[in-house]
């Protein structure tokens, strides 16, 4: 636990993540000032819901009658059907789910006054933004007892040290996939990657298109955190970028398990989730995801609920319910990704729990780091439009 | 025809008469050449379809590499909740969408006409750059507006209603999704129309108000019938923008109005599956058996009437 | 030409008719208004600003922007060739498609013209994936490589993309230009020919300028939104060029720096619509045109 701790208190924060750090302690220690009442009440907190039964019990969740509907904004698929109809049973609310396909897209949409949503479900590092906005509601512990099983160091993370804002849902990892029948060589880091994209296989890998996840890498290579903005470092990595682009086939989050089995693309800088479906492939069931030696980054997905959330007890029965342990576990066995609710892990079945590309092994986690939002830095900005108007030549 | 020919022997002769049609042949050609184009582009139209199709019975979760046939994404179709409203959602855009649009931009381009130079100019300015905005500046643009609306009129709406349980609030959704939508569907149809109203021939329509009659008269008896096709097309072009649209959709729309590309574009992360495909051929077999439908019924309608007729007449000017 | 004075010549009838210009023009006015104009003026005072800490806008006044702007001239050019070869391909693929359809088609018009649009109303990803598959190895380039025994590629390459915006953009060149041809008088053409003018003449005097306002439409309707296309080249031609839409794209989303996306928009827009005004006045000063009301 020692290293997860490390990897997720220990971040290194740059100015802007500092102040927010700060705000939030400020915040929640002023908070904890206050006589223990049932809702905080903050002033972005919407018109207080006719049918709450004001009660001075925090553990009682239910005695908070929940409404008939509660709107997520999601991923797709990415709640379990069974849960989902089981929320149904017990409180009897439907839930109606809207779909984004990136959290850039779910961010500009929110931070512009896109709204009308409960729950959201983006990657943290993207929830600072909303919460600096005013759009984010303060959480009340109380009425979510089940966080007593989220693992501490994941709920008090380097984005959201008392867990005021968010819950975490799953994580994963930012890693490599590659075809082992076709690429014989030993691919175990960054630099390997990088030597194979230069060398013997040029114009055979893809990235996945999102500057967030790749500009790790040769920040890691360089042997840097991937927090790091100091102006000679990012030059560097500029540099490898530069080498990198004429080789690349293309940025592509989308359609890169397609250009696998096509055969077209044999490394990919990407993500766990065409994993499954690879591996059933028996065509691609050579496929293996790593994480580099060198470390890279784990991302976590989140709940946070809307500052103008127009159902919030259902929102609260939801925030409860999802980290049930039998609940969480069938989540993760629907999902395929990993969970951090302790006693839900108990429940997650061998082959699952034994997977690394789920659930790293401790010695890789010594290694994850979690990345904050870059988007405003001007020169990563940049290193990314050339890198991207370069590829392939 | 040639000129009579005088023989060495001195006899006049006349030229004889070419027996049978005189044979264009550069004539057939062109018209070979126009019916080759357009199969070879139908087929080129549809070719993707085809695929489209045929993938729907992929038994693989990844909708592009085939493994096999299967009819259970018909069945996923048919359980998932999900894509049924995101297909409503599509349709209740599209059509309300499509009817504004071809109204303010058929009702435009005839008031434009009637204007002067300068006030045509400006009109005709804002039209182009109503196509010109990138798509990604209006729809955020759009959804700012929006949301600074509601900012300042929902406090008005929440004071005049007092205080109940679930006050009235403007809030993103079909509404906005339709309003946004409907401004570069206006400017559409407005180009389409103009098109077909250039150089029109304004007789007619003289001597309609001669006979007295009303200018909704004249519209419905001279103007409609000549600019039908125009107002057709632009229906359908308006129809098919809003029901693919995903930018503008994804950046205006609200709680429960996600629309069918929302709903496709929300799989990429995920994995695109065959279910996609299952959607777009129902779809697809929808409107073309509405098509075969609507065709055989007015044909035997026109039958009974004992004049040959069919949809395509009636939609487009029939000569 | 009717002898008789319109009914509009007094007063009255003149305030009615400006009645009727109004009613017939305020449904567009309002939404170019709230939705155009009111947006579009938020967005050139974006281009001003600055980017706020966590993305968004910032009031300040800055030339920066514009500045920034002016580098993306290679983003425009490859978009300039791209929408130019676009609209040249759509045409060669549609004029003859239209002028068929509008001429020769009887009957079958309307089932052509729905047949035409049917096609887009499936997803315009699965379309669009479904050419990865027909131009992949899996479908054409794997054909030819195994005719010609090498290696062949389409897909990533201007060929695949142009593949893909001849078949996006078809119906916006066509519809135009059958909506015009469509109201020709076959009788003139007819008469042409009685004159002595041969195939090309008739064509050239009479089909051509009654079709110019189809052609004029239709090709901007396809050359302008092309200008900012970004999609089809990244999923057909794998993201391989950088054009102005993923300049736009990554502006506004993923970096969130609306000021910066907002120049470039604004600049965008200035340029094109000088172009376009430029061409339709080259286009049409040497017409008479004049604009009669149908109502």
């Amino acid at each position: 636990m020692n290293d997860i701790d490390r990897m997720l208190r220990t971040t290194p924060i740059n100015r802007r993540s500092a102040l927010g750090v700060l705000g939030l302690t400020g915040a929640s220690a002023a908070l904890a000032a206050c006589a223990g009442g049932t809702s905080p009440a903050p002033s972005t907190e919407a018109s207080a819901p006719a049918s709450v039964a004001a009660s001075t019990e925090p553990s009682a969740a239910a005695s908070f009658e929940a409404e008939s509907e509660l709107l997520i904004y999601n991923w797709t698929d990415y709640i379990s059907d069974k849960n989902l109809a089981e929320f149904k049973t017990r409180y009897g609310t439907d839930v109606t789910q809207d779909f984004f396909a990136s959290n850039e897209e779910f961010i500009t949409k929110v931070q512009a006054g896109g709204s009308g949503y409960d729950l959201g479900c983006p990657t943290a590092e993207y929830v600072q933004a909303l919460i600096e906005a005013g759009i984010v509601q303060k959480l009340d512990h109380s009425r979510i007892p089940n966080l007593q099983y989220i693992n501490p160091t994941f709920l008090n993370n380097a984005w959201d040290p008392n867990a005021d804002y968010m819950i975490p849902k799953d994580y994963g990892t930012t890693g490599i996939l590659y075809r082992t029948k076709l690429v014989p060589e030993p691919v175990t880091s960054w630099k390997d990657l990088y030597d194979l994209t230069i060398g013997k296989y040029s114009g055979k890998v893809v990235f996945v298109n999102s500057m967030g996840d790749v500009f790790p890498m040769p920040l890691k290579m360089l042997g840097y955190s991937v927090n790091d903005n100091d102006p000679a470092h990012l030059e560097e990595a500029r540099k490898i970028f530069l080498d990198l682009a004429p080789h690349i086939l293309a940025l592509d989050s989308d359609t890169y398990d397609d250009k696998m089995t096509s055969g077209e693309a044999l490394l990919v800088l990407g993500w766990t989730g065409p994993i499954t479906d690879l591996k059933a492939n028996p065509d691609t069931a050579d496929t293996v995801y790593l994480v580099p030696t060198e470390g890279t980054i784990f991302w976590m997905d989140v709940w946070m609920m809307f500052a103008d959330a127009p159902h919030p007890n259902a929102s609260y029965a939801w925030l409860n319910f999802i980290h049930e342990p039998a609940i969480q576990a069938e989540e993760t066995i629907a999902n395929y990704y990993a969970t951090a609710n302790d006693e839900a892990k108990k429940l997650v079945p061998a082959e699952i729990l034994n997977d690394p590309a789920v659930f790293p092994p401790d010695d890789v986690i010594a290694s994850l780091e979690g990345s904050l939002d870059h988007s405003g830095v001007q020169q990563r900005a940049d290193i990314w439009a050339e890198f991207a108007s370069k590829i392939g030549g | 025809m040639t000129a009579p020919t005088i023989p060495a022997s001195g006899v006049r002769e006349m030229p004889r008469p070419r027996v049978g049609p005189k044979v264009d042949r550069l004539g057939l050609l062109v018209e070979g050449y126009f019916r080759a184009h357009t199969v070879l582009v139908y087929a080129f139209l549809y070719l993707p379809i085809l695929v489209v199709v045929l993938f729907s019975f992929n038994a693989n979760r990844q909708a592009t590499v085939w493994l096999g046939f299967s009819t259970a994404w018909y069945g996923e179709a048919f359980r998932d909740v999900f894509v049924q409203k995101a297909l409503l959602n599509s349709f209740i855009v599209a059509i309300p969408n499509a009817i504004l649009a071809t109204t303010f931009g058929t009702m435009a381009a005839l008031g434009l006409q009637r204007v002067g130079r300068k006030t045509r100019s400006s009109y005709d300015s804002l039209t182009y750059i109503s196509v010109i905005v990138p798509e990604i500046t209006i729809a955020l643009a759009t959804l700012i507006f929006f949301a600074s609306s509601f900012d300042v009129v929902n406090p008005i709406l929440s004071a005049l209603q007092g205080d109940p349980a679930k006050p009235f609030k403007l809030g993103f959704g079909h509404s906005t999704i339709i309003a946004a939508h409907v401004l570069f569907n206006t400017s559409l149809v407005l180009l389409i129309v103009r098109a077909r109203l250039s150089g029109m021939d304004r007789t007619l329509v003289e001597a309609s108000y001669d006979l007295f009659a009303t200018p909704w008269r004249t519209f419905r008896q001279i103007t409609f019938p000549q600019l039908l096709p125009a107002i057709v097309a632009g229906f359908l072009l308006a129809f098919t923008f809003s029901f693919d649209d995903y930018l503008i959709t994804t950046f205006n729309s609200g709680p429960a109005s996600s629309t069918l590309p929302l709903w496709i574009f929300g799989q990429l992360r995920k994995t695109v599956t065959p279910e996609t495909n299952a959607v777009a051929t129902m779809v697809l077999a929808f409107t073309l058996g509405m098509l075969f439908v609507g065709q055989w019924v007015l044909r035997r309608q026109s039958r009974r009437g004992g004049q040959e007729a069919s949809m395509a007449s009636i939609i487009t000017e029939e000569r | 030409m009717s002898a008789r004075t319109t009914a509009r010549s007094d007063t009255g009838g003149r305030a009615k008719s400006a009645l009727l210009t109004g009613a017939l023009l305020l449904p567009i006015s309002v939404w170019y208004l709230l939705l155009l104009v009111v947006p579009l003026v938020m967005v050139a005072i974006f281009s001003f600003g600055r980017r706020a800490p966590n993305g968004g806008y910032v009031a300040d006044f800055t030339l920066d922007n514009y500045a920034r702007a002016l580098g993306t001239i290679d983003p425009f050019l490859t978009s300039l060739s791209m929408a130019i070869g676009g609209t040249i391909g759509t045409l060669l693929v549609g004029l003859p498609l239209a002028y068929f359809m509008a001429t020769r088609a009887g009957r079958w018009k309307g089932l052509l013209l729905l047949l035409l649009i049917i096609p887009f109303w499936t997803s315009f990803l699965i379309r669009t994936y479904s050419w990865l598959i027909l131009l992949g190895q899996g479908g054409l380039a794997g054909f030819l490589a195994d005719l010609t025994g090498g290696e062949f590629r389409i897909l990533g390459t201007w060929s695949a993309v142009m593949v893909g915006l001849v078949y996006g953009y078809l119906p916006l060149m066509v519809f135009p230009i059958y909506v015009t041809l469509e109201r020709m008088d076959r009788t003139l053409i007819e008469a042409s020919k009685d004159l002595g003018a041969g195939r090309w003449a008739s064509f050239r005097q009479v089909t051509l300028p009654i079709a110019l306002p189809g052609l004029v439409t239709g090709s901007l309707l396809v050359f302008i939104p092309m200008m900012g296309e970004y999609v089809i080249p990244q999923i057909l031609g794998y993201g391989r060029v950088f054009l102005m839409g993923n300049a736009l794209y990554l502006d506004f989303v993923e970096f969130r720096n609306w000021p910066a996306g907002s120049a470039k928009a604004v600049m965008l827009i200035v340029i094109m619509l000088v172009a376009i005004t430029f061409y339709l006045w080259f286009l049409n000063r040497g017409r008479r045109t004049r604009e009669v009301s149908m109502l």
